[in-house]
């Protein structure tokens, strides 16, 4: 008896050694035809890639400040300080705060109205299945084509400027959390809407009192976390013209404005890792509240 | 029991509004001042607006209707696709190589001393900071167009987010093997080769697949700075107006993605069962 | 004549037929208990005559109202006349007891003000006095998830009575509660049959508690009745019959 135990357990462990060798084995030829395939196409090798690296190391040089210790806090006319390196810290600012305000506006707006079709694209709150599939796909959409790739379409329609980062975020917020918001939905408790339900409730009382409380601070946490997206996102949109920070630091890396492009990145790293922090405080905050 | 004698059990249920929920009011009203300042702040018209879109109908006109189909260079376009698939390829397995031992030394399970660790946390915050598309661009400066820069800038920007990703699985493995094996007097390193890795393994490739997912989607954006790809082939055609096969390659992409997501997604459920 | 009529009412889900064929005529005022095994049909009967679940064939009346085909404003009117409590109380746990109670008002009286949660004093009042009938006044501003078991269903009661209902419905009403509470929940539906006339209809697991507190039985055994009277008539028999004791 005990016997057939042990027989039966140890052919039970080598099957699973077996399934895990083979899984491993896969994964190892999977990865290493891909890394051959993909070498192939790119044409990567070492020559490029060892002659590409002190190039590298050049412009990195090239864009840090040259600061000098016993000149660090005297003015702006002063080589080696840090007044030099940010000369041009008021329109960085300005632009800055452009910036954070397209994020700003983009994911107010964008989260309202994905919101609003939040409720047509969950399969237990859509009044029928064509407005599900309808709403799903436009969603998709929205959510699949990367912001930028709107913003150089809006920049041509509307000239270059802020607007158009702003609606191209809009629509990408719009569509990545209409997505969100509608699985959160569908992962609702539905008793408290069936009770809204029974006592003749209208599908929009049954949609405020019945699931928002259940879901909002679920929505505000998603919300806080697609702000921190469109802070970073908001920053390269420039690139294309969509206005925003972005902007400059495009035309000062062309330019070639060495000192310059690093005091734009710190700037930006600053404020992407500044809102991070507030939004990530904010977000275990409404968790905790629960 | 009069009205009155009701009301005075709750008195404040019947307090005017504001003073109900003075910050369900004052949200309401800071988030329209807010609005009706960014449209002065941005000189937001709607007349633009609307001329904007009025010039953008013959674009999404032009968008569905492939007259000359032809005739497009699908040669181009396929081989966009490939090399956009193979930086994000590429980017993925390099920056996870580089994030095992980087997200170890950012693990209190591996150093037990916070101040290296707290370097590393900081350089890997740094890292994250910056925008993939800027690395694209430095890296552009540095080893000219093409998707060589591309696959870097993907191995820095994933090598941030991977390493901490890592350390994080690694500071929420189980302590138990790992105390077992240092009270049988192993070393460190065997102590992480059996008591760590073996946890830990399974949840970084699965990371990994799942940045490699949303790496095909950013790669697709890095031509748009010069580093090559599907992103490339789209942004010159937007540029030189092609709406239709630009229109088509976003359909590409979208497809494309969507059959990546599809792959990874029963990939990653395959391994985490096994 | 009888104000709620149910002529062969039948349900049928993808593979099985939850009620089949069911004929009861019911007078207004009084407590009828449904009783039989669970898997009887008992819940998806109640849920018909609510119009949570739409019936496959037969058809429902109340009065002149012809619940089973009516749609639109004038089943919301329906459903707000005929009230429904449930097994797991189904109260909207993040908001508070007030709240709840108030939303019971919406479907016989809304206005767009209450989707921005403001509701006129008269509700506010009229609220505040429901939950003062139960006792359960002074927990008004408590959130409804911090409430015992209960204390939730007597909360759904006065939510109920906001619809100012000529029935009540009632799944399993005592079901998640232990002796002490389900008396309390038992003996408050008891009060408002008697002091303001509601019909209730009420699914009970218990035959004790069915006996107790019920003017008239049904029981219900695979979406049939095989029982229909007055509690005294029920004998040991029928009874074992009902719940398959003898398989148990």
């Amino acid at each position: 008896m005990s016997e057939s135990l042990i027989k039966n357990h140890n052919e039970r462990l080598k099957g699973l050694i077996r399934k895990r060798r083979f899984w491993n084995i896969f994964l190892s030829i999977g990865i290493l035809l891909g890394l051959i395939f993909s070498s192939k196409i790119i044409d990567i090798n070492a020559s490029r890639l060892l002659s590409g690296l002190p190039r590298l190391g050049d412009y990195v040089a090239q864009i840090l400040p040259s600061l000098e210790t016993n000149s660090l806090f005297l003015d702006s006319k002063t080589e080696g300080s840090i007044s030099y390196w940010y000369f041009n810290l008021p329109k960085y600012l300005h632009l800055l705060f452009e910036t954070f305000n397209m994020a700003l506006v983009a994911t107010i707006i964008g989260s309202s109205i994905a919101l609003f079709l939040s409720f047509f694209a969950a399969k237990n709150t859509a009044p029928n299945s064509l407005i599900y599939f309808i709403t799903r796909r436009t969603l998709e959409f929205f959510r699949g084509v990367p912001e930028i790739i709107f913003a150089i379409l809006f920049v041509w329609a509307l000239g270059i400027g802020p607007i158009a980062g702003i609606i191209a975020m809009m629509l990408h917020t719009t569509g990545s959390l209409g997505k969100l918001f509608s699985e959160v939905h569908e992962n609702s408790d539905v008793r408290p809407r069936e009770a809204l339900k029974a006592s003749g409730g209208n599908w929009f009382s049954e949609m405020k009192f019945g699931l928002l409380p259940q879901v909002l601070p679920n929505l505000i946490s998603y919300i806080l976390l697609r702000f921190e997206i469109n802070i970073r996102a908001s920053t390269i949109l420039g690139f294309v013209g969509a206005g925003g920070i972005g902007q400059e630091l495009y035309l000062v890396i062309n330019f070639n404005y060495y000192e310059e492009v690093s005091a734009i990145i710190f700037l930006i790293i600053l404020t992407v890792i500044s809102i991070d922090i507030l939004s990530g405080y904010l977000r275990k905050n409404i968790i905790e509240a629960e | 029991m009069t009205d009155k004698d009701i009301m005075n059990l709750h008195p404040q249920v019947f307090y005017p509004l504001w003073k109900r929920s003075p910050l369900f009011i004052l949200t309401l009203i800071s988030i329209f001042t807010y609005l009706i300042f960014s449209i002065n702040y941005f000189n937001f018209s709607l007349n633009d607006l609307l001329n904007g879109f009025s010039k953008m109908k013959p674009i999404l006109i032009s968008m569905v209707t492939w007259n000359d189909f032809f005739t497009w260079n699908f040669n181009s376009i396929l081989i966009g696709i490939l090399q956009t698939l193979s930086m994000a390829f590429l980017g993925t397995i390099a920056a996870s190589i580089v994030s095992i031992p980087l997200g170890l030394l950012a693990s209190r399970q591996v150093v037990k001393i916070s101040l290296p660790r707290f370097i590393i946390r900081r350089f890997l915050d740094f890292i994250r900071g910056v925008d993939i598309l800027i690395w694209a661009l430095i890296f552009v400066r540095a080893f000219g167009l093409g998707p060589l820069s591309g696959v870097l800038a993907i191995f820095v920007a994933d090598t941030g987010t991977l390493s901490k990703l890592y350390s994080e699985a690694a500071d929420n493995s189980d302590n138990k093997p790992i105390e077992g094996l240092v009270s049988s007097g192993a070393t460190k390193i065997s102590t992480l080769r059996f008591g760590l890795i073996p946890q830990v393994m399974p949840i970084f490739i699965s990371q990994s697949l799942y940045f490699f997912e949303s790496n095909s989607r950013s790669a697709v954006i890095l031509g748009i700075v010069g580093a090559g790809g599907i992103g490339l082939q789209l942004s010159e055609r937007m540029k030189a107006q092609y709406w239709d096969q630009a229109f088509f390659i976003i359909l590409l992409i979208l497809i494309m993605v969507a059959v990546i997501d599809r792959v990874s997604r029963a990939l990653r459920e395959k391994l985490i069962n096994e | 004549m009888k104000s709620l009529r149910i002529k062969n009412l039948k349900k049928k889900f993808k593979n099985t037929i939850a009620v089949n064929g069911i004929n009861i005529e019911i007078d207004e005022g009084k407590i009828i208990g449904i009783i039989g095994r669970s898997g009887a049909g008992k819940s998806t009967l109640l849920r018909m005559i609510n119009r949570l679940v739409d019936p496959t064939e037969g058809s429902i009346e109340f009065d002149d109202i012809k619940v089973s085909s009516i749609k639109g404003r004038a089943l919301r009117k329906w459903r707000s006349e005929c009230a429904m409590i449930f097994q797991q109380f189904n109260l909207v746990e993040r908001l508070d007891v007030l709240t709840n109670v108030l939303i019971g008002s919406l479907g016989r009286n809304y206005n767009l003000l209450n989707l921005f949660g403001i509701f006129s004093k008269e509700e506010k009042i009229n609220a505040l006095k429901n939950l003062d009938r139960f006792d359960l006044s002074g927990i008004a501003l408590q959130k409804a998830g911090t409430l015992s078991g209960g204390q939730q269903q007597r909360v759904a009661i006065a939510r109920a009575l906001m619809q100012k209902p000529r029935i009540l419905l009632a799944d399993e009403p005592i079901s998640s509660l232990d002796p002490k509470n389900a008396k309390r929940v038992m003996d408050d539906m008891l009060k408002i049959n008697r002091e303001d006339g509601i019909t209730i209809i009420c699914n009970l697991h218990s035959l004790e508690v069915a006996k107790k507190y019920c003017d008239r039985l049904i029981g219900l055994s695979d979406g049939k009745v095989v029982f229909d009277g007055n509690p005294e008539e029920l004998t040991t028999e029928i009874s074992k019959e009902l719940y398959d004791l003898d398989n148990e």
